[in-house]
Formats: C-alpha cells, sequence, structure tokens
C-alpha cells in the first residue's frame, strides 16, 4: 500500500505544535514510514498541491485564511486540526471580545489601517470547514498525534476521550485544585493529556476545549460551594475558551 | 497462628525486614492527603492514615493495563502482569472491597488478568486508627472484618497486635523473629476497639440496614432526588475512579509504528462518564446525566446485590470526597430516598 500523502499547514498560532512533530526526534524515522510528506514549512522545502491527508493548526484570523482553509479542505481527503489554535481558536479568540478597530490601533499604531493588517473574528477550523479529527491541546499531545497518524494509517477511527480531565487526575492520584480551594477548568476541560497541569500543582487551563455537554448550569452553585462566583470561572475559560466564556460583542 | 504482640521499635524492625525481601505497598504522606505507595523506608509508613486518594484496587486493577499483544494477522498473545507484592496497612472496609473484587472477577466468566495479579498479593491489613471525616464503614458492616487478609494488625495503646490467618502470613511475620504471644489484656482490648470501631467509623450515618438499600431502591426509581442532585453532576466520573469496588473498564486496539503488532488494553471507566453506555451506532442508552447519576446507586445497591449477594459499596466515603459538587455521598442520597418512604 502506497504511504499516504501529508501536507502540514499552519494558520494564526506560534507553530508550536508543528514543533512538537519534529521535537519526536527519532520517532519521525517511524513516522516517514509511514506517512509522505508532501508539504511541511517548518521541516522541508518541498510544496505540493495534491495530498491525502492535512495537518492544519492554528486559527483563522484573515478573509484570505478562510479561502486558503476551504481550498485545503477540497484537495484533502482527510483533514485534521492540530492544537488548541486549530480547534478551539485557542488565545488568538481573546481579541474576539475586543472591537476590531480599537484592537488595530493598540497593536499596529499609525499602520493599523494598512491594507495587510485586515483581521476578522478569530474561528476554529471546524467553524469554517469540516474536521475529520482534532488533535487538541496547547501544545498539541504528541502521544495522542502518533495514535491518530497510525490509526488513519490504518484506516481505523481514533478515540479521542470526551470526558473531565478530572478522570486522569483521579488515575494519577492527582489532589484536586478544589482542595486547595482553586478554580481549577478540569471539571468541564476534555481529558486526553494525561492531566499534567494539576498534578504538577497548576490548574486546568482548558487548552482541550471543553467536553462535548459540559455542565455549565452547574457553574454556579458549585463556585457558591467554594466560596467563588461563576465570574472567577468564566475569566479563567477566557483563556482557551472564550466563546463558551462570554458571548462575544458584535465587531 | 495465635495473636502475638509486636511493640512499636520490633514493628519498625519488621516492616524495615519486609522492605529488604518483598516489594512492601502502604500509605504515605501525600500533601494533605495520603497514598499508597512504593514503600522506601518504615519512617514513611504511616499506618494512622484515615484514608488513601485511591483505594488499594490499583495494584489489582490498574488505571490502565495490557490485556495482550496481537498483530493485525489474526495472532495474539496473553500478557499476564504482576508481579509479588505485599499491601501493608488495609483498612478493614478496603480489605472488604478487595473480597468483592474477587467474586467479580471469578464470577461466570474468571478474569485471568485480574487474578494472575491478585494471587501475587500478600494483604497485611490494618484495624483503621483515625476516621475520614466521610467514612460510614460501620452503617456497611465493614468496620472490622473477619477475613480477607493475610495478616491483621491492631494497635492496642502502645502495642501491636499481630494475627496471621495464611501460611504466606505465616511467612511475612516470620521475618520479624520470635514473637511472644498476645496477652488477655491486650486481647480484650483488641475486642473493645472492634466494638469501638462501630462507631469510631460511622460518621455519616446511614438511616436504614445495609440489607434495606435493595429494597429501598427497588421503590425510588422515579424519586425527585435523582434528578435534583444531578443537576450539579459533571459527569467527571470522580466517585467512581476513587471506589475501591468499581471495576468496569473500556478496552482500546493501539498498533505500533509497524501498523502491524500492537496492544490490546484495558483503561477504567464508569458509568457516570457520558460516553459510558454509548455503543455501536452512537446510541447512547444512558444520555441523561439523570440516567448516569442514578444508575451508579442501582448498580451498587441493587443489581449488583441481586447477582452477588452484597450491596456493593463498603462504606469508605471517597466517593463522597472526590466529589467536586458533592452529590456523590451514597449516606446523603439513600438518606434522602428514606425521608420520602
Amino acid at each position: 500500500m502506497a504511504k499516504p500523502r501529508v501536507a502540514i499547514f499552519d494558520f494564526a498560532c506560534c507553530e508550536g505544535c508543528q514543533l512538537q512533530i519534529i521535537n519526536m526526534e527519532e520517532a519521525i524515522l517511524d513516522l516517514l514510514n509511514v506517512v509522505q510528506p508532501v508539504e511541511w514549512r517548518e521541516a522541508i522545502s518541498d510544496h505540493s498541491d495534491e495530498y491525502d491527508i492535512a495537518l492544519v493548526e492554528g486559527s483563522i484570523t484573515r478573509p484570505e485564511d478562510e479561502e486558503r482553509l476551504k481550498d485545503i479542505r477540497r484537495r484533502a481527503k482527510i483533514l485534521v486540526a492540530l492544537g488548541a489554535c486549530a480547534t478551539t481558536g485557542g488565545v488568538n479568540k481573546l481579541k474576539n471580545h475586543i472591537n476590531s478597530d480599537e484592537l488595530k490601533r493598540c497593536v499596529y499604531g499609525a499602520a493599523a489601517a494598512m491594507p495587510h493588517l485586515d483581521t476578522s473574528p478569530t474561528r476554529s477550523l471546524r467553524e469554517i470547514v469540516k474536521v475529520d479529527v482534532e488533535v487538541h491541546g496547547c501544545p498539541m499531545s504528541t502521544r495522542e498525534f502518533v495514535n491518530v497518524v497510525r490509526c488513519l494509517a490504518t484506516g481505523t477511527t481514533p478515540v479521542t476521550p470526551n470526558y473531565p480531565v478530572c478522570v486522569e487526575c483521579k488515575m494519577r492520584e492527582t489532589i484536586c485544585r478544589y482542595e486547595y480551594n482553586e478554580v481549577c477548568l478540569g471539571i468541564i476541560t476534555r481529558a486526553g493529556c494525561d492531566a499534567p497541569c494539576p498534578a504538577g500543582g497548576q490548574w486546568c487551563f482548558g487548552c482541550r476545549g471543553l467536553v462535548d455537554d459540559p455542565n455549565v448550569n452547574a457553574a454556579n452553585d458549585i463556585m457558591a460551594k467554594y466560596g467563588r462566583t461563576a465570574d472567577d470561572l468564566r475569566r479563567r475559560m477566557e483563556l482557551f475558551n472564550s466563546t463558551e466564556a462570554r458571548p462575544c460583542p458584535r465587531q | 497462628m495465635s495473636p502475638k504482640k509486636l511493640s512499636l521499635p520490633t514493628m519498625n524492625d519488621w516492616v524495615a525486614a519486609l522492605i529488604r525481601e518483598h516489594r512492601v505497598f502502604g500509605p504515605q504522606a501525600k500533601g494533605d492527603r495520603f497514598a499508597y505507595d512504593l514503600l522506601g523506608c518504615a519512617a514513611d509508613l504511616r499506618l494512622d492514615h484515615d484514608v488513601t486518594i485511591l483505594p488499594p484496587r490499583k495494584y489489582l486493577m490498574p488505571p490502565t493495563e495490557v490485556l495482550i499483544t496481537f498483530t493485525r494477522s489474526g495472532k495474539f498473545e496473553s500478557v499476564m502482569e504482576g508481579e509479588p507484592l505485599v499491601l501493608f496497612g488495609v483498612h478493614p472496609y478496603d480489605v472488604a472491597a478487595i473480597a468483592q473484587m474477587d467474586r467479580y472477577f471469578t464470577q461466570d466468566h474468571a478474569d485471568s488478568h485480574y487474578l494472575a495479579r491478585r494471587k501475587k498479593v500478600t494483604i497485611v491489613a490494618c484495624d483503621v486508627q483515625s476516621a475520614s471525616e466521610n467514612v460510614f464503614a460501620a452503617c456497611m458492616g465493614t468496620a472490622t472484618v473477619p477475613d480477607g487478609f493475610d495478616v491483621l494488625l491492631t494497635l492496642v495503646g502502645e502495642t501491636y497486635v499481630v494475627e496471621s490467618r495464611t501460611a504466606a502470613g505465616d511467612a511475612l511475620l516470620a521475618l520479624a523473629g520470635v514473637l511472644e504471644d498476645a496477652d488477655a489484656v491486650s486481647l480484650g482490648r483488641r475486642e473493645q476497639l472492634w466494638m469501638d470501631a462501630q462507631k469510631l467509623l460511622r460518621r455519616q450515618n446511614l438511616r436504614c440496614r445495609v440489607e434495606d438499600l435493595p429494597g429501598l431502591l427497588d421503590r425510588s426509581y422515579e424519586h425527585p432526588a435523582w434528578r435534583q442532585k444531578s443537576e450539579l453532576c459533571f459527569s467527571c466520573g470522580s466517585c467512581v475512579m476513587v471506589c475501591p469496588s468499581c471495576f468496569c473498564f473500556d478496552v482500546q486496539d493501539e498498533v505500533g509504528w509497524d501498523l502491524v503488532s500492537g496492544e490490546r488494553r484495558r483503561q477504567w471507566d464508569g458509568c457516570l462518564l457520558t460516553q459510558f453506555a454509548c455503543v455501536a451506532g452512537g446510541h447512547n442508552f444512558r444520555r441523561l446525566r439523570e440516567e448516569r447519576y442514578r444508575h451508579r446507586f442501582y448498580r451498587k445497591g441493587k443489581y449488583l446485590h441481586d447477582r452477588c449477594g452484597f450491596v456493593a459499596c463498603v462504606g469508605c466515603g471517597r466517593c463522597a470526597a472526590a466529589c467536586t459538587s458533592g452529590i456523590a455521598s451514597p449516606v446523603a442520597l439513600y438518606n434522602s430516598l428514606l425521608e420520602d418512604q
């Protein structure tokens, strides 16, 4: 069987998820035995418009990005979103709460009106095109990425957890952040990362996005139980889940 | 073997000797809480622990384990993991939970992977010295246990009474050297301590007998408490992950880089999780939070009782402690069902 042709693309992001692939180091050789990269800006100089699988990182923040993404979608048999920017919009979505003109003036000063600085509200990939597989996290989990690649190469469906991070904290026997009276997003965030942040003494930032059916209605009561307010939870959610934290104002 | 007396210094030397000869896992401090871990030295052992975050089940059924290795052409080989180990300082309710696990995994279809680990485990039980806030073991009949262990330790004043019940227990105790028989006074104090445990391990009080629970549930399927409490449920599964008598698992295959050989693993799963009852084709037969929340109590309080003859809860209170929303306490739930009877 011919190896699937894979192209890796980036949009608005730090390109840290591509870097996670490069950071696989010797395992890259294993990866290359399974897939044939035909475009990968961070690692190779080749370019190709013909590919089976598109791995896409970054969020969509400009009108021209939307067209480019749709073109990638048309060419790829399978489109995989890599990392928080691609799967949830990530930290780039913070700007959606600020008026666009005000934002451009703040960032670019006198150059704000230049046409190449044109911007639109940040969207995740699935807000624009059909996404077949999502590899969550900031940065994406390499372990999950490897599993997705192997599943795609064998024609099986990768399984992504749809339960909260609490499951993995319990498996690791991590003491719950709420026992330290700290607001942690683990109760509504999709697991699959092996919960390294709470294990390291940090609250969950929610970088993997929310589970499909988060119990947002319970938030008020639970925050009150710990002497907090729903706003305390919202403020923490804004980092990676700003759309879910509060509705965006009109641009 | 008749009960022996073990002074605190002898106890310390015995644990040190055990650590030299065996892999000994016991409760140790972890932050403000306690957790079972490999013992490096006797001083780390905390027999005064109230409850551990996870029960010792993690050594009998780890969070993830490999069941078989396979090739995609259809060859496979069973993997039996598990090395000999000593679980030291197991509280009676956890001893009772292990006995329940033994029953589940031998009934109908014997689970060879569980049993491979189980037969290599020696259990040194220890009567509870300090009760946790949520414990209700006395309500469930597990404040003390008559069997299910190899050795039982009980602190009576400034000395331990130690009693071995099996050949494996005798072998462990032989490492303590020659021990004096426990005198009548110590044995009397042990009896008293067992009686006191019935009060001590009732920090939460169930207002019915354990044998009434299946009937109570029988009458309560449509009770409003299920919906009310489940409105706060995050479906996070913490209550079942920390449960010493929960044993549900999911099975997944993972192939290696050669895309030919792989491993089949099982991982803890739980009926509170959204996807637990999701079957082929995407249908979920417990789609609502309320249904999942209710199912846990029926499973443990009725369905397993109907099958095995016991309520699958030992009253450790870990679920109540682990639940962020404060809705997992079986005592609170059962008592609220009882109010409307």
